[in-house]
């Protein structure tokens, strides 16, 4: 091959290199593996790259329990995706502890993210001071019911106050039905009873400090909230054997009028719509009832947000990818297609079912705070998640269970 | 020509032996470097804290309920799989059709993974149309039946059961290709002086068995040691961590609550114990071929 020949080819390859480079990758890794929500994030993906014909997006994604290990291994190994779903809270906290994050400070003020994420969402986005996961969507936790079964238990309206409650599940149960669900089979469903008996009880700030460990777990406040919790368990409320269901089977006894109603999350609607429910006839929301009317009301549930990695190579384009999917239409593409509450207070209210609007209302009157696994450290979640899991099977020694607690948290947080 | 024949034998064996290297000796040693620091699995930093996590295993009531659970699991590994998979050699050993029939329905277990075993066994176990419930229900004793995996006092045991399942059927096929081997006229020589049946099995192919149940008891030990996966189907370790084993106790350290340090310090103690099985297994298997010389 003549000299000439070789440059001619060197230089037809570097066009081909820049031609190819031109068009910049995206590599992005979610935990939305399964066929509803892959499905819809293809389809945000595609509004991305019409919107940008530059830009391509490489989705590596695992399934859903694969990811949790696989993020951790490629961030570890520095070999990360450009951008990835997160749980905000303690999961996010733990990477951005280990310097593993990019701060999206910047990102948020220079976008003007103030003015489409309410204020209440925003907290879950703040970690050290610094923005380091973009929200979502959001779930929020209440209870979700059987219309038809409240109805012919003679609950017509829906208990604000724990009176009310206990006397609505006093009647359920003496109309021969269940009144409440759970299924604690792998432990977190139990984790919101303890949230909102807390919160309910000793108020958010208490169960804030308890997550952080400033607080004891076998303190009189925690004492209250689960003896408010155990007098449901011992007046025969709940099904029997939670522990022996997962929550979709729970869903199922609400859902086959076997029980009345569940405390669960949002995502609960996609499950049932995804058998066929229909809002409002076969399914309704209400709120946890105040317990302590003194205490300011506060809700519970998560949010599902985007963190990019602190040695994404293509930060730009996750920036650009995060501004798309905060967009009004890739939002309510994704609020719909997922069952979930859109983290942007831009969309169109009418995209929601009317039981998911007054999720939506719900979140926007009362402020927000992530369920127990995403607020307290994973060692210490392991310790709660199991004490209640112990308690649904006996809850007559719950002081016991507090204490052995106690014992964990004073390890985890090093008192 | 010894020359090369020892570059053949180095050509040959040193890809096998440095993948080895990689993939056994590597991470072992590494899990025996990392007990000895408090690495979260992940982070850049991590400190070194001498024995702290072996300490920490003698205080922690989890370890206890661990290591009495993996206890438990080898008593059982040796004495059901041993015992039944012996009676089911005796009793199907022979070549007639209906005895060939039955090895190969108490053989199919073992052509299951065990995650498909522990899927099985959860609906057998399921408290509302479980097999077991709706047999109890059945003959008229509904107050027998319970959420048996939901139960801290059954949660074991239940596991255990289904993991069982599969292991009779192993120790059946080696049992029955043991008793095979048991030279014929040894039994008749015994049948002549006069042995009756249990005379014969008690006193002639049971201690000729010797090196068939070495085996069978080293594998159920060693594969109750490593059990996993049919915990991790059916009860995770719950409820409440009290069906939980060393494996599934290492593994919640390690990738739930991110605790790598003290996870690998459980890793060297079932090591440990594992090594010590192994160890004894070979010097028994050792004295068992013996027998025929």
């Amino acid at each position: 091959m003549s000299i000439k020949k070789l440059l001619l080819v060197l230089a037809l390859l570097l066009v081909g290199v820049t031609v190819v480079a031109a068009q910049q990758e995206v590599s992005i890794v979610h935990y939305y593996s399964s066929d509803l929500g892959s499905a819809t994030m293809a389809k945000l993906f595609d509004g991305f790259t019409a919107a940008n014909p530059d830009m391509k997006v490489v989705d590596n994604s695992a399934g859903h329990e694969d990811f949790k290990t696989q993020i951790l291994v490629t961030i570890a190994g520095n070999n990360p995706p450009d951008l990835f779903s997160y749980w905000a809270g303690a999961r996010t906290q733990f990477i951005v502890e280990a310097d593993r994050l990019m701060p999206l400070t910047d990102f948020w003020s220079d976008n003007d993210l103030d003015s489409i994420i309410p204020a209440g969402v925003k907290p879950a986005s703040i970690y050290n001071g610094d923005v380091y996961n973009i929200p979502m969507n959001v779930h929020i936790v209440g209870f979700f019911y059987n219309p038809k079964v409240m109805a012919a238990a003679g609950v017509t309206s829906m208990p604000t106050t724990w009176d009310e409650f206990l006397a609505a599940c006093e009647a359920i149960k003496a109309s021969g039905v269940a009144p409440i669900a759970l299924g604690s089979m792998n432990r977190w469903p139990a984790q919101y009873w303890l949230d909102y008996t807390v919160s309910r009880t000793a108020g958010p700030e208490f169960r804030q400090q308890l997550m952080a460990g400033e607080v004891a777990y076998n303190s009189p406040e925690v004492a209250t909230a689960l003896e408010a919790w155990k007098q449901l368990v011992d007046a025969g409320y709940f099904v029997a054997d939670a522990n022996a269901y997962d929550w979709t089977d729970a869903a199922d006894q609400v859902a086959n009028g076997e029980a009345a109603m569940t405390l669960m999350g949002t995502w609960i609607t996609g499950y049932w719509d995804g058998n066929g429910l229909k809002p409002i006839d076969d399914y309704d929301f209400f709120p946890f009832p105040a317990i302590n009317p003194d205490v300011p009301m506060v809700v519970h549930g998560s949010v599902d947000g985007w963190a990019v990695p602190a040695s994404a190579a293509n930060p730009d384009g996750a920036k650009a990818l995060i501004m798309h999917m905060l967009s009004p239409d890739a939002q309510a593409t994704w609020a719909v297609g997922q069952g979930a509450l859109a983290a942007v207070s831009n969309v169109d209210p009418s995209i929601y079912s009317p039981v998911m609007k007054k999720a939506a209302d719900y979140l926007g009157s009362v402020a927000f705070l992530s369920g127990y696994d995403l607020s307290t450290t994973p060692p210490m979640a392991d310790a709660g998640l199991n004490m209640f899991a112990q308690f649904m099977n006996d809850p007559s020694g719950y002081m016991a269970y507090l204490d052995e607690v106690e014992v964990v948290a004073v390890d985890v947080f090093k008192k | 020509m010894v020359k090369t024949r020892y570059r053949w034998i180095v050509l040959f064996l040193t890809p096998p032996l440095l993948i080895y290297l990689f993939f056994v000796v590597f991470p072992l040693l590494s899990s025996f470097y990392y007990s000895f620091t408090d690495w979260n699995g992940f982070a850049v930093d991590y400190n070194q804290i001498g024995f702290a996590n072996f300490e920490k295993l003698f205080r922690d009531p989890l370890f206890g309920k661990a290591l009495t659970n993996t206890v438990l699991w080898t008593v059982a590994a040796i004495v059901i799989p041993t015992g039944i998979g012996l009676t089911l050699a005796l009793a199907l050993h022979g070549r007639n059709f209906i005895g060939n029939l039955y090895k190969s329905l108490f053989y199919l277990p073992i052509s299951l993974a065990l995650a498909v075993i522990g899927q099985i066994w959860l609906w057998i176990y399921q408290p509302d149309w479980g097999l077991i419930n709706t047999f109890v229900r059945a003959i008229g004793h509904p107050e027998w039946s319970t959420a048996w995996l939901a139960k801290p006092q059954y949660a074991l045991l239940g596991v255990i059961i289904a993991w069982a399942w599969q292991q009779i059927a192993l120790s059946m096929v080696i049992f029955l290709a043991g008793l095979t081997a048991i030279p014929q006229e040894l039994i008749e020589a015994a049948e002549i002086d006069g042995a009756n049946y249990w005379q014969r099995v008690r006193h002639v192919i049971i201690p000729l068995l010797a090196p068939a149940s070495v085996v069978v008891i080293a594998l159920a030990v060693i594969n109750s040691l490593k059990s996993f996966d049919v915990l991790y189907v059916m009860t995770k370790g719950g409820p409440f961590h009290s069906s939980d084993n060393l494996a599934m106790f290492m593994y919640n350290e390690s990738f739930q609550k991110y605790n790598m340090g003290y996870g690998s310090a459980i890793a060297v103690v079932l090591f440990m114990i594992t090594l010590a099985v192994i160890v004894v297994y070979f010097r028994q298997s050792a004295n068992a071929e013996h027998l025929y010389d």
